[in-house]
């Protein structure tokens, strides 16, 4: 079984570090949205599955870290990876604010105040014309001057691979573990020695920060920001993609993002049943596999191994 | 500017009664099933959608269509809650909570971009119930609102009515105060889990069809409404309706000062919406057990 599991984590790395040379320009464009969708989501995957804080307010954190980054670059000409830093800063800083306020609310109170947060933010960057051009949009300079998105593409790669590496050392670690102990039961976790209220908001403020390092990242590739970024059915979409893939592990909810990214621009040409589709794969993954479908599929392959396993000991008995 | 500003409270007092109207329905689903709906906003809306269509495809006279528009609500929201929500109710389900925001978080976002295929991004306007205006003086109220108003009120009073002077409404009320012990003395829970999710959807789809001609449809319209119900209902006190019709009445009546007296007005529509939002975070900041809470409703 660990081998199995080696191998794929493998043929999955190769092929990530293979694709732009098996792909157009176009496909090659989507994998870098892709990379995008699976900062946002692992971190999502974080807060929400580990952490059990259910945030709705994820993609304002986007579009905070992106529109930051793209003002302080436009306005004082400081290079874009200066800027990018400054919007993961200003994410952290917002996000422990977030945290601490959202420490008195549980469960659907902190969703109802995140969501509230985000429509606040959302509604300020469409009026306030004069700084952040609304909704027409906010001209951003690009990361890199090449005319081929390989570049981009790459430091995708390594800004995923970076953030999950610290992602994922942080829930291995003790801290991980006072998530967990958060997210299952609070007072127990209190009574347990966990402080509470630090590590929400801890919590809180690393999520938040990587929000806006994707944030960063998607703006200066995408060249022009407008406030949809942190509309409600972006928050859906990463919402989807964590729950498809599975929400409580932060490899499944990647591998859904990067999945789902691939599935929405193979079914362009659907147009609007997109949201549709995915909303209904949400409710679907929701109500029948709520590890989500990763799980459920390596519950599957475990199974048939099992079998394969105790047929060859009865083989062997016999 | 005292007319311009009695207008606009009184354009804000029927507003107001509409909110009540949605966030009643809310309280109700919110008491017995314990879960706070984000898909009452698209209820909502599809409310709004049903009662036009039944306007414009069947010929249905504007008062009846209000009618069809809460039953075929009340149908969707049975529908969704027999097939997604009955995880609720079994005890092998781990953080229900975390399930009821998500399910009904997805039933949202599905809702309302099948509603952009199905109606279009366009905003459509269903015909008035009675044309024209009421005058009187130097007050100017179309009979549009006046008539939401006044229906608002009808669907409040006969929703209090049978939460308090019918069997099945203390059978409700009793479910919200205690599952178990309402096991005990014989109340079949499940009837009334799918009895409350459709009776807080008709809540919701009646409100959508009485501000179909008012302002005109689109399938967004709900994410607003929602929130400030969710506002409403936790000023109001989670659970308790009464405290949800005096909550509906301050916030529109005072988001329409807002707008009345925002000093830039080439902002003040867009930071309107915003207003609710405000409020809502101000009331879970400062009071989340709102003004007039039960103990016993408190979420988990």
């Amino acid at each position: 079984m660990r081998a199995l599991s080696w191998c794929g984590g493998l043929a999955l790395a190769a092929s990530v570090l293979a694709f732009p040379f098996l792909v157009n320009a176009y496909w090659l464009s989507v994998g870098v949205l892709a990379m995008f969708y699976a900062i946002v989501t692992a971190s999502w995957a974080l807060l929400a599955g580990y952490a059990g804080q259910f945030s709705f307010g994820h993609m304002a954190f986007v579009s905070l870290g992106a529109y930051t980054s793209g003002l302080l670059v436009k306005w004082f000409d400081i290079p874009v990876p200066l800027g990018m830093a400054a919007g993961v800063v200003v994410c952290a800083v917002v996000g422990s604010g977030v945290g601490f306020v959202g420490l008195r609310m549980r469960g659907p109170y902190l969703a109802l105040f995140t969501v509230a947060f985000s429509e606040v933010l959302r509604i300020i960057f469409v009026s306030e014309v004069e700084i952040t051009g609304g909704s027409g949009g906010l001209e951003v300079t690009p990361l890199f001057h090449t005319r081929s998105d390989m570049p981009s593409y790459y430091l995708g790669v390594v800004l995923l691979a970076a953030s999950l590496a610290v992602m994922l050392a942080l829930v291995a670690s003790r801290w991980g573990l006072f998530f967990r102990a958060i997210r299952e039961n609070e007072d127990a976790a209190a009574a347990g020695g966990v402080k509470v209220m630090r590590f929400r908001v801890l919590a809180f403020a690393i999520a938040s920060a990587f929000a806006g390092l994707g944030g960063g990242y998607f703006g200066h590739y995408i060249g022009i920001l407008t406030p949809d970024i942190g509309s409600v059915d972006q928050m859906g979409l990463v919402v989807a993609m964590a729950v498809i893939g599975g929400a409580e592990s932060i490899i499944a909810a990647t591998i859904g993002a990067l999945g789902l990214e691939f599935l929405v621009e193979a079914l362009r040409s659907y147009g609007q049943w997109r949201l549709v589709l995915f909303g209904a794969l949400l409710l679907l993954t929701m109500r029948f596999a709520r590890n989500g479908l990763l799980a459920l599929a390596w519950e599957q392959v475990r199974r048939v191994d099992r079998m394969r396993t105790s047929r060859r000991a009865r083989e062997v008995g016999e | 500017m005292t007319d311009y500003l009695l207008i606009q409270a009184l354009n804000g007092l029927t507003i107001g009664i509409i909110y009540a109207v949605i966030a009643a329905g809310l309280t109700v689903i919110f008491s017995i099933l314990r879960i706070v709906n984000f898909a009452h906003g698209e209820i909502y809306m599809m409310g709004g959608y049903f009662s036009y269509f039944a306007i414009a495809l069947f010929g249905i006279p504007p008062l009846l269509a209000v009618i069809a528009a809460m039953l075929t609500s009340f149908a969707l929201s049975i529908l969704a809650e027999r097939t997604l929500l009955t995880p609720l109710y079994s005890p092998t389900t781990e953080r229900k909570g975390d399930y009821g925001i998500l399910v009904t978080f997805g039933i949202s976002i599905f809702l309302r971009n099948l509603a952009l295929i199905i109606y279009g991004p366009y905003p459509l306007r269903p015909p008035s119930f009675f044309a024209g205006a009421l005058i009187a003086g130097p007050l100017i109220m179309t009979w549009d609102r006046v008539f939401a108003g006044g229906a608002g009120i009808v669907m409040l009073a006969a929703l209090i009515w049978f939460m308090q002077r019918t069997p099945w409404g203390e059978a409700l009320n009793a479910v919200s105060q205690s599952r178990e012990s309402a096991a005990i003395v014989g109340i079949d829970d499940q009837r009334f889990y799918m009895l409350a999710f459709g009776l807080g959807g008709a809540l919701a789809g009646g409100a959508g069809a009485l501000v179909g001609p008012i302002y005109s449809l689109s399938p967004s319209m709900g994410l607003i409404p929602d929130t400030q119900a969710f506002a409403i209902v936790i000023l109001g006190g989670m659970g308790s309706v009464a405290g949800s019709i005096l909550a509906g009445l301050l916030i529109g009546i005072s988001e329409s000062m807002f707008i009345a007296l925002f000093p830039d007005p080439s902002r003040s529509l867009t930071y309107a919406q915003a207003f609710s939002l405000v409020i809502l975070m101000i009331v879970l900041l400062v009071r989340p057990t709102g003004l007039f809470g039960r103990v016993h409703t408190a979420m988990e």
